[in-house]
């Protein structure tokens, strides 16, 4: 299910949130109608996290993560490390590293198994990605970008990569990310497609002007059709096997 | 009437602009010919060749030699909205460069010769930059050309940018507002940059009819924040609420916005060509309806200016003191706002940390409205202010 919003009349959501599948963080300073938006989503399911980084609101763009961990820019003041650590659950590891790129957002794209990660980016930061997020490292350009973390949105069930990628290309990155990846766009045209959405397992979040073909790619691509979070379908399966007795 | 006014505008004073790249330290005014590409708009009887002609007119070109560019987008237009930018470029337009360098003004120019209907072009002092530099590197300035185009759908982007904060922080319909303007092709003024694959938007004219629209409802959600705004004010109220009301339908809503560093020698031909393209209007436009929706008789204005803060203490010590009372982001602001009938100033709620030149000055909105029969008094003075300036 792929929801449409925007953050004080700006469209680019990714930027000012991020979504796992185990935990969802929101920007401070924006309107509550942003994070009800949220709430009423994935409130129960996950935990929804309102932070900033480096006193910042582009919280989307300077962290990355998955289920597994979560890793911040060296710029992240103490006190909004700790407070992450308090809110997130206890599975998730969250490490602030030093590496120059700080931009972690649009630097890496991961899910829960592979991360494709900037060009220039340091050994060591590739050995903690490894290490902290558990996923397998590939060292990629998109369509020529070396911001991979910018131009593609990845789940453990499908990708969307900037336009302009190559059908060799698509190939190549399908193979090594083992999901169906598709070319597409996001907020009417834009490129940058981790600006323009997030996405996890089961749900995604649009910004408002995309447009409804965008958003069928999404929802097809993604697999968010037919898909809810784990919790609600065994809780359904228990109330059909009550109607047949 | 178009082709006099061409020749006017081309014998006329002309300064080119090379835009610079990062910071606004040079601001280069040479000789300036406006291009103005109109596009054949489907309302416009194909009899009436005012405006399309079988070259597109060039009246205003600026050379730009190209550097190669790496596939990262270099940053080279200086699309900068922070006070502090609009404060340096105040204080760069006034400022004068001094280098000269016949040569390669000579070897850069191929497309000068370019301009249809035979015209002259006068270039009065020919300052070019010496920028070749290596791939990936800018010395600091970018000549461009300007071009003014009819709004088309493609520009959703660029125009939705520029009006970002048009109503504050405000959530609004900001998408169904941008596409209101890109729809009035025949009203309606977008600048860019001749030939830029980027297609990047760097200033905005519009009118809009408030009755036309009404049923909008970005509209309806900006009539609202007028009215809200002008509540808080004593006796402006209900003279607002009549204009966006009973009188609607005659009144305009005058959107101009732009990148703050756009030469302020494009202005008086962006305004022109709007008040020109309006006057048109109401005699080419297909069905009565729109052809009357065009007879505005009040336009009204929203923009932004900076007052001082201590505006009281500012009447008491005239003498020594140097500093203005309202500073305006952008010049034609100043002369609309002394043709017009009523306005009123209310505080943003987005305050940008200031620069050292308007450390002393607050941004606030301002509220305006002004008579049509003024229009023709505001060019003449906006010409004035902008060839003096």
């Amino acid at each position: 299910m792929a929801t449409r919003l925007q953050f004080e009349n700006n469209c680019d959501i990714g930027v000012f949130s991020k979504l796992t599948n185990g935990y969802c963080m929101v920007a401070i300073g924006g309107s509550e109608s942003f994070y009800s938006v949220f709430e009423s989503e994935l409130g129960g399911v996950i935990p929804v996290v309102k932070t900033s980084i480096a006193g910042t609101r582009i919280v989307g763009r300077l962290c990355a993560g998955n289920k597994n961990g979560l890793l911040l820019p060296h710029t992240t003041t103490d006190q909004e490390l700790q407070h992450l650590r308090n809110s997130l659950p206890d599975q998730v590891v969250v490490q602030r590293i030093e590496e120059k790129l700080s931009a972690l957002g649009n630097c890496i794209a991961c899910n829960d198994h592979v991360a494709l990660t900037h060009t220039d980016l340091d050994r060591e930061t590739e050995e903690i990605i490894a290490d902290v997020l558990g996923v397998e490292v590939f060292r990629q350009t998109i369509a020529g970008n070396i911001l991979v973390g910018s131009f593609c949105a990845l789940s453990n069930r499908g990708g969307l990569v900037h336009p302009h990628t190559s059908i060799e290309d698509l190939d190549e990155l399908s193979t090594l990310l083992q999901v169906p990846l598709v070319a597409g766009t996001v907020n009417r045209g834009s490129e940058v497609i981790a600006a323009g959405m997030i996405v996890n397992d089961w749900t995604s979040f649009c910004g408002s002007d995309t447009t409804a073909t965008e958003l069928s790619v999404i929802e097809s691509v993604f697999k968010l059709r037919d898909s809810q979070p784990s919790v609600i379908v065994d809780e359904m399966r228990k109330s059909l096997i009550d109607s047949y007795v | 009437m178009w082709e006099q006014q061409f020749s006017k505008f081309d014998g006329g004073a002309a300064s080119r602009t090379i835009l610079p790249q990062k910071t606004i330290q040079n601001f280069f005014h040479e000789t300036l010919i406006f291009a103005h590409q109109r596009e054949p708009s489907q309302s416009v009887p194909p009899s009436r060749n005012r405006r399309s002609s079988t070259s597109p007119q060039l009246f205003s070109v600026f050379e730009m030699p190209r550097k190669p560019r790496r596939k990262q987008r270099p940053k080279s237009w200086p699309v900068t909205f922070s006070p502090f930018a609009r404060a340096l470029a105040r204080m760069a337009s006034v400022s004068k460069p001094n280098r000269r360098s016949k040569s390669i003004e000579s070897s850069e120019k191929p497309t000068r010769s370019s301009t249809s209907n035979g015209s002259s072009k006068h270039t009065l002092e020919e300052r070019p930059e010496g920028s070749e530099s290596s791939d990936g590197e800018f010395d600091g300035v970018v000549q461009a050309d300007f071009a003014f185009f009819d709004p088309k759908p493609n520009d959703f982007h660029g125009v939705k940018t520029l009006l970002q904060t048009y109503l504050d922080v405000e959530e609004w319909d900001l998408s169904g507002f941008a596409d209101l303007i890109l729809e009035q092709t025949t009203v309606g003024t977008v600048v860019k940059v001749e030939d830029d694959e980027d297609e990047g938007v760097f200033a905005l004219a519009t009118a809009l009819n408030l009755w036309r629209y009404r049923e909008q409802r970005c509209i309806m959600k900006l009539k609202e924040f007028l009215l809200l705004k002008a509540s808080q004010e004593k006796g402006v109220g209900d003279q607002l609420r009549l204009l966006l009301g009973e009188r609607a339908h005659n009144v305009g809503l005058l959107v101009s916005q732009r990148v703050v560093n756009l030469p302020p020698q494009l202005l008086p031909h962006l305004y022109d060509s709007l008040f020109n393209e309006v006057s048109w209007a109401t005699e080419d436009e297909p069905t009565e309806d729109l052809r009357n929706s065009f007879q505005f008789k009040h336009y009204i204005i929203l923009s932004k200016i900076y007052k001082h803060k201590n505006a009281e203490q500012q009447k008491r010590k005239r003498s020594d003191d140097r500093e203005e009372e309202i500073v305006y982001v952008k010049p034609e602001d100043e002369i609309f706002h002394e043709l017009s009938s009523w306005s009123f100033c209310f505080p943003l709620r987005t305050q940008q940390p200031a620069p050292h030149e308007l450390k002393n000055y607050r941004s606030m909105g301002l509220i305006m409205t002004v008579e049509a029969d003024k229009i023709p008094t505001f060019r003449q003075q906006l010409t004035s202010l902008i060839n003096e300036g």
